[in-house]
């Protein structure tokens, strides 16, 4: 079955898409997203044309630094949501069993739903881009970064939607499948840091030594984290103003910094590459294990 | 033949929902699945529609093994099952054309086969209907259509009729009168037996998991005429008549009350006459002799009482 011809996908197309809720979504989305973008330049007096202070289009960094933080919140909010109850939700509905009776094979099932949560994250995406395209206005940000950031949330949105079809199709109830799918990538997210943490506290006790944390180790302990990931996104403009005193800019300027030192061949694994790597292999081995789950004789009841 | 069932046994947990069931049915039959609630009719239909695993046994559907190639037999079913359910966000003939994208058929055949399964189901004029605008015999009569959206060459239906008026029930039988004349294999679970009588060409009691009769309606009842019961009328001498009848070995049960004797006996027609003979032999003046008609619903009744006695007994 072809992609494009994926029924579960055309349905929810075409239901979705033709009532008043999904225009209303969009647009919140991107007034929101202006809103955010507003209040940014009003702070920093850019929109006030009797301000004494300096004009700096270099904030505008920081504005694209904001908006894409923001965007990918709202993607690890919004598609677990939508995806956790694909099949539970379908089994609710009674509608399950009307589907695994036809010959559609339980993969092509289990895909179906996955685009349709990626197929709103990529309206969602493409909707924003008229806010992020404000920022060209001021310069600094390349056309390409844009197009890399673009691959990297549709990755990172089929990895997140795969896991909640697996939590979905696991748990019978869709409370359980949603709850299961935010601690999993919450662990996923944060946990790794954890590992990165306890990872050098062991060093250190083994070598009774400090040791250096390099691009390697955060590579091989961090690349399942999609913020790690996301870090290969964070533009530093070199201020003392910059978004760099956050934690995620702290996060990215010390790793981009660790590149920069990293000699070997990993130099050229960007983080946005090893999570967006991780995130093809793990949704491969998802969808496996959900098709195999949803089969029906396999299943117990 | 269509179906072939060897040795199917369900066990959930500690109860045995099927027990080696064994059944077959021949192309072109209309199949009547007859038992009790939780008798295993629904798990049955459910391991053989490709939708549960059993716990032992073969199903084989036109020769294909079920659990072997279960994306080929699926193309040869069509399952209906008690329960309706149906996206209330779509139109009918949306609903129709999703299923028929689920089955690998897209674009004008499938409208073409929604247009003819809605004019088979008397849908026709709600094509453009929200499915949740529907009365409930009409979302069951959508449920139908959908489940033949792919020409499938044997049916599954679970129930069909279930939680209909008598309206919606004719209107459904006078459908399933129509696949019948359309050559497809049916299996088919109701509880009002008449109607099944009606219109299956052979039937199959379920019992506790166990297949207890299986055959042409007219067999079964054959088979339960050698246990039937006879209301005998007698004008006078009563309990001469009762006394008699108890001396014959082929009377089992009996009751007297007000002249109306009723006898269960074993034998068929020719312990009708034989008993027949003997009262009036003896000058007792028989008013009416009328051996009672083993309807569907009878042979049920029994069939299922005595398996209960076993369960008991055991």
């Amino acid at each position: 079955m072809k992609i494009i011809n994926n029924p579960i996908l055309l349905k929810d197309m075409k239901t979705k898409l033709r009532g008043w809720r999904t225009p209303v979504l969009i647009s919140c989305y991107v007034l929101l997203l202006t809103g955010i973008l507003l209040l940014f330049f009003l702070g920093n007096n850019m929109l006030d044309r009797y301000s004494t202070s300096a004009f700096d289009p270099r904030l505008a960094v920081d504005a694209y630094n904001y908006i894409i933080v923001f965007q990918f919140a709202l993607l690890f909010l919004i598609v677990p949501a939508m995806t956790a109850t694909s099949i539970s939700g379908e089994r609710e509905r009674q509608t399950l069993e009307l589907m695994l009776v036809t010959q559609t094979p339980t993969h092509d099932i289990i895909i179906g739903k996955i685009l349709i949560s990626v197929a709103h994250s990529i309206l969602l995406l493409l909707s924003s881009m008229p806010v992020l395209g404000m920022v060209f206005f001021f310069g600094g940000i390349g056309i390409m970064e844009i197009v890399k950031l673009l691959i990297f949330y549709v990755l990172t949105s089929f990895f997140v939607a795969s896991s909640g079809v697996f939590f979905s199709t696991l748990f019978r109830k869709s409370i359980v499948a949603i709850i299961s799918t935010y601690i999993f990538l919450g662990l996923l997210t944060f946990g790794t840091f954890f590992v990165l943490g306890f990872r050098a506290i062991i060093m250190e006790y083994v070598t009774h030594s400090s040791i250096d944390v390099t691009y390697a180790t955060y590579l091989t302990s961090l690349f399942p984290s999609p913020v790690f990931g996301f870090t290969s996104f964070y533009f530093d403009k070199g201020d003392y103003y910059s978004f760099r005193y956050s934690l995620w800019g702290e996060l990215a300027s010390e790793i981009n910094s660790q590149i920069a030192y990293e000699t070997s061949i990993l130099r050229f694994l960007k983080p946005w590459i090893a999570n967006g790597l991780f995130d093809i292999l793990a949704s491969a081995l998802l969808i496996f294990m959900s098709s195999i789950m949803l089969s029906p004789l396999i299943r117990k009841k | 033949m269509m179906l072939v069932v060897e040795n199917l046994t369900k066990k959930f947990k500690k109860t045995m929902a099927v027990d080696r069931l064994c059944m077959e049915i021949p192309r072109g039959e209309i199949y009547g699945f007859v038992g009790a609630n939780g008798a295993g009719k629904t798990t049955t239909m459910r391991i053989i529609a490709g939708l549960l695993a059993p716990t032992s046994g073969k199903v084989y559907i036109d020769g294909l093994n079920i659990f072997r190639d279960p994306l080929k037999v699926k193309g040869r079913i069509g399952y209906m099952p008690d329960f309706f359910g149906v996206y209330n966000d779509l139109k009918v003939s949306e609903y129709m054309e999703f299923y028929g994208g689920l089955q690998g058929i897209y674009g004008e055949k499938c409208r073409e086969l929604t247009d003819s399964l809605l004019e088979l189901v008397r849908l026709t004029h709600k094509r453009d209907a929200y499915v949740d605008t529907l009365s409930r015999g009409m979302k069951q009569r959508l449920c139908l259509a959908r489940s033949l959206i792919h020409d499938p060459d044997f049916l599954i239906l679970d129930e069909p009729a279930s939680g209909l008026d008598p309206r919606a029930r004719v209107e459904m039988k006078e459908i399933l009168k129509e696949l019948r004349t359309m050559g497809k294999t049916v299996l088919i679970s109701s509880h009002i037996l008449p109607e099944l009588a009606e219109l299956c060409t052979s039937i199959g009691i379920i019992d506790s998991g166990r297949l207890v009769a299986s055959g042409s309606v007219a067999e079964i009842t054959e088979k339960m005429y050698q246990s039937g019961l006879i209301k005998i009328k007698v004008a006078e001498k009563e309990e001469e008549a009762v006394k008699i009848l108890m001396e014959m070995p082929e009377v089992g049960e009996l009751s007297s009350v007000a002249g109306v004797i009723e006898i269960k006996v074993s034998g068929g027609e020719e312990t009708s006459v034989r008993v027949l003979k003997t009262l009036v032999e003896n000058e007792i003046p028989v008013v009416s002799f009328h051996p009672e008609e083993c309807s569907l619903e009878a042979v049920f009744m029994s069939l299922t009482e005595r398996s209960s006695e076993n369960e008991n007994n055991q």
